[in-house]
């Protein structure tokens, strides 16, 4: 048995180990990359701002709202996209709905862009061809963003503020079955593509409390399941070790892919869509941090699902 | 380093890569250390100096540049983290035919406990682990780059530490191997 002092030391040998990295590669890359990354300045430094009197502040205050009104108005098309948002082809979009908090945007009229590999998603619909089947989804706000996860073969996951005990993570893909011992890492029975099955198995995972138990919704016009669980303190393992689902068929090569738990007391919704015999899985992980506008907004995009 | 800093900040190419320069081969040191993966810690360190460069200009003291740009270095760490948690190859583990006993244990089994260990913590758990003992930045300026309270960052500590001394425990426990599946 060691000590807590003989566990420190050594792990601090451990760390400075193999201390050889050599960064010229990256930095080479970074300082190629550097004319064409333009850096993100304040318009109105804070500074600025901070030794300006109330007068002055509100005087900006109330132009600045003008500029962004007129410059909206004028931006505002008269049949098409907002700049900015997702490209390419022209679709019957519904529309979006607004929390009260974004009253100076102009209202969007949505085109469909491709799911992007990576960054930032302005507002707009999205495609996305997940386990052969097409839909769309709208993104409603800003601050999300395309986490440019390969997820075989197609599907996307995006994210809004990762990183940070608020954060969300939207997951689209689909999986074959369930950990029959999550800690033990070994997986059940491959399941039928049933929204059904896939729920019930959901909910019979161990160490899980169902916030939700597998109810029938509708999620663009199909018949879909909705399950909501929260991984419990004494889940029996680290998070990490727990896994939870696994797809098994589709991730390519001889390993399959999995999913496993980021931090005890986490929430994940899912929900199962049955298109023409597939399933479509939609994952929302949150943690207890996360905001009531971040879940409502996560339900905005599961309403807003439309299949092709 | 902080006349740098100020001239990068006013966008001057040549300063942020004398900046660059000087702190990349830190930077990947410790992305590697968190993420246990060289690619993954290229890609965030790479990442990360992109963000410092175009973030910069909204650096308001120049002075706290080291624990801002290490806090972009830990969130693209998290980043890639997230790749290699969630697409990882599947892993089991399956006893060994051999029993090993205690007196065989060496330091090269340390370090595959430790490895093992390290890689069962989060990313959150990794990050406090390396920058307070490889970094040697005291626990407060950890919470500080971390953007966490001091207690929080103790308790990751804590509890990170408590995993990698269990870890360094295993002797105790059957031995395994890793096999892919």
């Amino acid at each position: 048995m060691s000590t807590d002092r003989d566990a420190t030391r050594i792990v601090r040998s451990w760390l400075r180990t193999d201390e050889h990295e050599s960064a010229d590669r990256v930095l080479d890359h970074v300082l190629a990359l550097l004319d064409a990354t333009p850096q993100r300045r304040s318009l109105w430094p804070a500074r600025r701002i901070a030794h300006m009197n109330t007068f002055a502040k509100l005087g900006i205050a109330a132009a600045a709202v003008l500029v962004v009104a007129v410059v909206g108005y004028n931006l505002l098309p008269a049949n098409g996209g907002v700049g900015g948002g997702p490209a390419v082809s022209p679709s019957p979009s519904p529309s979006p709905s607004h929390s009260p908090t974004q009253s100076l945007r102009p209202e969007p009229t949505f085109t469909v862009g491709a799911f992007p590999a990576a960054g930032s998603l302005s507002v707009g619909r999205y495609a996305i061809t997940e386990n052969g089947v097409p839909f769309s989804l709208e993104v409603s706000t800003t601050g999300w963003r395309s986490d440019g996860q390969q997820i075989p073969p197609d599907g996307g996951a995006f994210t809004k503020s990762s990183g940070t005990p608020q954060s969300v993570w939207m997951i689209f893909w689909s999986i074959d079955g369930v950990y029959a011992d999550p800690c033990g890492h070994v997986p059940g029975p491959v399941l039928s593509p049933s929204a059904a099955d896939l729920a019930a198995a959901v909910a019979g995972l161990p160490a899980t409390d169902i916030i939700t138990p597998p109810s029938d919704v509708t999620i663009g016009g199909r018949p879909a399941k909705h399950v909501a669980i929260r991984f419990r303190d004494d889940v029996g393992c680290s998070p990490s070790q727990y896994y939870m689902w696994y797809d098994d068929v589709r991730c390519g090569g001889d390993d399959p892919c999995y999913r496993w738990v980021s931090a005890s007391g986490q929430r994940n919704d899912v929900w199962i869509v049955e298109v023409n015999g597939a399933h479509v899985w939609i994952e929302a992980e949150t943690l207890d941090a996360a905001t009531p506008e971040t879940i409502q907004e996560v339900q905005q995009m599961i309403d807003s699902i439309q299949f092709e | 380093m902080t006349d740098l800093v100020v001239r990068a900040q006013r966008g001057d190419r040549g300063a942020y890569a004398l900046l660059a320069t000087e702190i990349a081969d830190r930077f990947l040191a410790v992305a590697r250390r968190i993420l246990r993966d060289l690619d993954l810690a290229e890609d965030a360190t790479q990442q990360a100096l992109l963000a410092i460069w175009q973030d910069l200009p909204q650096l308001r003291d120049p002075d706290r540049f080291e624990a801002w740009s290490y806090r972009l270095l830990v969130r693209a760490c998290y980043a890639e983290g997230r790749k290699q948690r969630r697409w990882a190859p599947n892993l089991r583990l399956l006893p060994i035919d051999e029993p090993v006993s205690n007196d065989d244990l060496s330091s090269v089994v340390d370090r595959d406990e430790l490895e093992r260990g390290f890689r069962r913590l989060s990313i959150d758990h990794r990050a406090v682990v390396v920058l307070h003992h490889y970094l040697d930045l005291p626990i407060d300026r950890v919470a500080d780059v971390l953007g966490i309270p001091v207690g929080t960052a103790h308790s990751r500590l804590h509890h990170a530490m408590r995993g990698l001394r269990a870890a360094l425990d295993a002797d105790a426990r059957p031995p395994v191997r890793e096999v892919a599946q």
